[in-house]
């Protein structure tokens, strides 16, 4: 920086202005609505849940509507669904995305760039659109079914109103994010060593075991945490999709607040979402955080 | 991937055409299947194509009433939010990209905050705060639910577009005498206004589809296009209804795929994830 631009200080010169805090108020607003709308209402939902207001009046300590959460069959029956919807989710996307990311990572051309487009695709249809497409193609009479009986063969057990729903939903939903993940975890693997690796005879499944997936491990935890939080309080997919009964914890919370008008009960169930997802939560501000560091 | 080589001449790339035609089957076949409903005004089990084409059903879908108010009040929501949120966005985003002040790191992860928590049970305990503050049910209780939405790609993403502007150019221009404004104008803000505008499109778009938040806070008062869709489906009307609508919701969503592949395509959407 030059004498004349010392000379000509304006306050959007970082140089001169290293000690006073302008920035501060510029970030003010943003910095602000978080601790109002993200930071206070987990605080508050943790609090208003712990220390209830007794009969006497007096605020004291209680796990009243936590115990009643996990004494309750119905209560249990919409975790373990929610559970095991989020589990198989992660699965299918491991085993569809990363064969997917594989093959773009190590091939170019006209195909490859097709490909991708295609899996990046769902990211650009709406939640809400792609359950009526859902319904129209796997619902009943829908579109396989008219296909399947246009070539003779009995009609599918339609997934619509099943967990299934929400489970295919949700993966078609979730695909383009785990695939850009993992690509971008695959772009850390250098070509040399696959290469020396297959030049000592190694075959494909050794490079992929041994070279390859160690060294994207953090990216296959980082897609794991991201769809897992997406996928654990989903709302949408599941409420028009799957099962009335028993629901996914999104659309029961939904239910609880609105329908049955119980924020309390509300709340507690969002604090028992938050304490199941915790660990995804803090992998992923961790490893976001580190990758904004480099 | 450009460090790849092509693949060896004479050999067909089987595991690339089968994906190609799987992703083609799960993916494009069920959009063409709504886009078809949209266009058909009989289409009777088990008829393979519609019996009939037309446009009936759009005459109708469009001559609802509840269809043009959704309409418009998601218009409405999303240039509001989108406007209220690059308004205090973007001032911070050079704020962070440019000058240093006390907590500017602890500061700037802490907009990470709300994506590392399950999205609809934050949304509960949002909601439980706005009873108390008699916010359910209007309209800026689903406006400043959809803005903390926006906040993350709104300043991460031109974070990362101010801080790739050559900042020798700007100090050359500084040099031979250019005010800070007119460097800003001229310098910083051709380089990273794309990317900004991309940023902002996103945002518009995000929040036009949002349904989570608007079904939860707006209910029954403020009814948007998507949370009508959702009626539409559960009270399995006429079946047209919801692939018109769908036909025409997807209308912004395809502009914001125009416009948004500068962004993804660069890899640092992916990293803005943590991958």
């Amino acid at each position: 920086m030059t004498a004349v631009s010392q000379a000509s200080a304006r306050p959007l010169d970082q140089g001169e202005n290293r000690r006073r805090p302008y920035g501060l108020l510029l970030v003010a607003a943003p910095v602000l609505l978080v601790a109002w709308l993200v930071i206070w209402p987990i605080v508050s939902a943790v609090g208003r849940t712990l220390f209830q207001r007794s009969d006497e009046g007096a605020i004291e300590f209680t796990l009243d509507t936590y115990l009643f959460f996990f004494s309750d069959r119905y209560s249990l029956d919409n975790l373990t669904v929610t559970l095991w919807t989020t589990g198989m989710c992660a699965l299918l996307l491991f085993v569809i995305c990363l064969p997917i990311a594989l093959y773009l990572r190590f091939s170019a051309g006209r195909l490859p760039a097709y490909v991708q487009s295609l899996a990046i695709f769902p990211m650009f249809v709406p939640s809400i659109i792609l359950s009526y497409a859902f319904i129209r193609v796997l619902g009943p009479n829908g579109m396989v079914d008219i296909l399947l009986n246009a070539v003779g063969l009995p009609k599918i057990r339609t997934p619509y109103l099943t967990p299934w729903g929400p489970v295919i939903g949700l993966v078609w939903d979730n695909i383009p994010l785990t695939v850009l993940i993992l690509l971008s975890g695959l772009g850390n693997v250098s070509n040399q060593a696959i290469e020396a690796a297959r030049d000592v005879g190694a075959r494909w499944g050794q490079v992929l075991w041994h070279i390859i997936l160690p060294r994207i491990g953090n990216s296959i935890l980082v897609a794991l945490s991201f769809s897992v939080l997406g996928i654990f309080s989903s709302f949408t997919l599941p409420y028009v999709l799957g099962p009335a009964a028993p629901e996914m914890m999104g659309p029961f919370m939904q239910r609880t607040f609105r329908d049955v008008n119980d924020p309390q009960m509300a709340i507690t169930q969002a604090v028992i979402t938050f304490g199941f997802c915790i660990v995804f939560g803090l992998f992923y501000v961790r490893s976001v955080a580190r990758n904004q560091g480099k | 991937m450009a460090a790849t080589l092509p693949a060896p001449r004479g050999r067909i790339d089987f595991v690339g055409i089968g994906f190609a035609i799987a992703l083609s089957v799960a993916i494009i076949f069920p959009l063409i299947v709504v886009g078809t409903w949209a266009f058909t005004e009989v289409w009777r089990y088990p008829n393979i194509v519609p019996q009939q084409f037309g446009l009936r059903f759009w005459n109708q879908t469009l001559s609802r009433a509840d269809v043009w108010s959704a309409l418009t009040l998601s218009l409405q929501l999303s240039t509001v939010v989108t406007l209220l949120s690059a308004a205090i966005c973007l001032p911070a985003a050079y704020a962070f990209a440019r000058m240093t002040f006390p907590g500017r790191n602890v500061l700037f992860f802490s907009f990470l905050a709300g994506h590392a928590f399950p999205k609809f049970g934050l949304l509960v305990a949002i909601a439980a705060i706005f009873l108390q503050l008699n916010l359910i049910g209007t309209f800026w209780g689903v406006v400043l639910i959809q803005l903390v939405g926006t906040l993350l790609f709104m300043i991460w993403i031109p974070v990362a577009a101010f801080q790739s502007v050559d900042r020798r150019m700007e100090e050359a221009a500084r040099d031979v005498g250019a005010s800070p404004l007119r460097v800003f104008w001229s310098i910083t803000l051709p380089q990273a206004g794309p990317t900004i505008a991309a940023a902002v499109l996103l945002s518009f778009v995000g929040t036009f589809y949002e349904t989570e938040g608007a079904w939860l806070i707006g209910a029954p008062g403020i009814r948007t296009m998507p949370v009508l869709m959702i009626t539409f489906i559960n009270n399995q009307m006429v079946i047209q209804y919801g692939a018109v609508l769908s036909v025409l919701l997807w209308v912004p969503s395809f502009i914001a795929l125009m416009f948004a592949r500068r962004v993804i395509g660069g890899g640092a959407f992916a990293r803005g994830f943590g991958g």
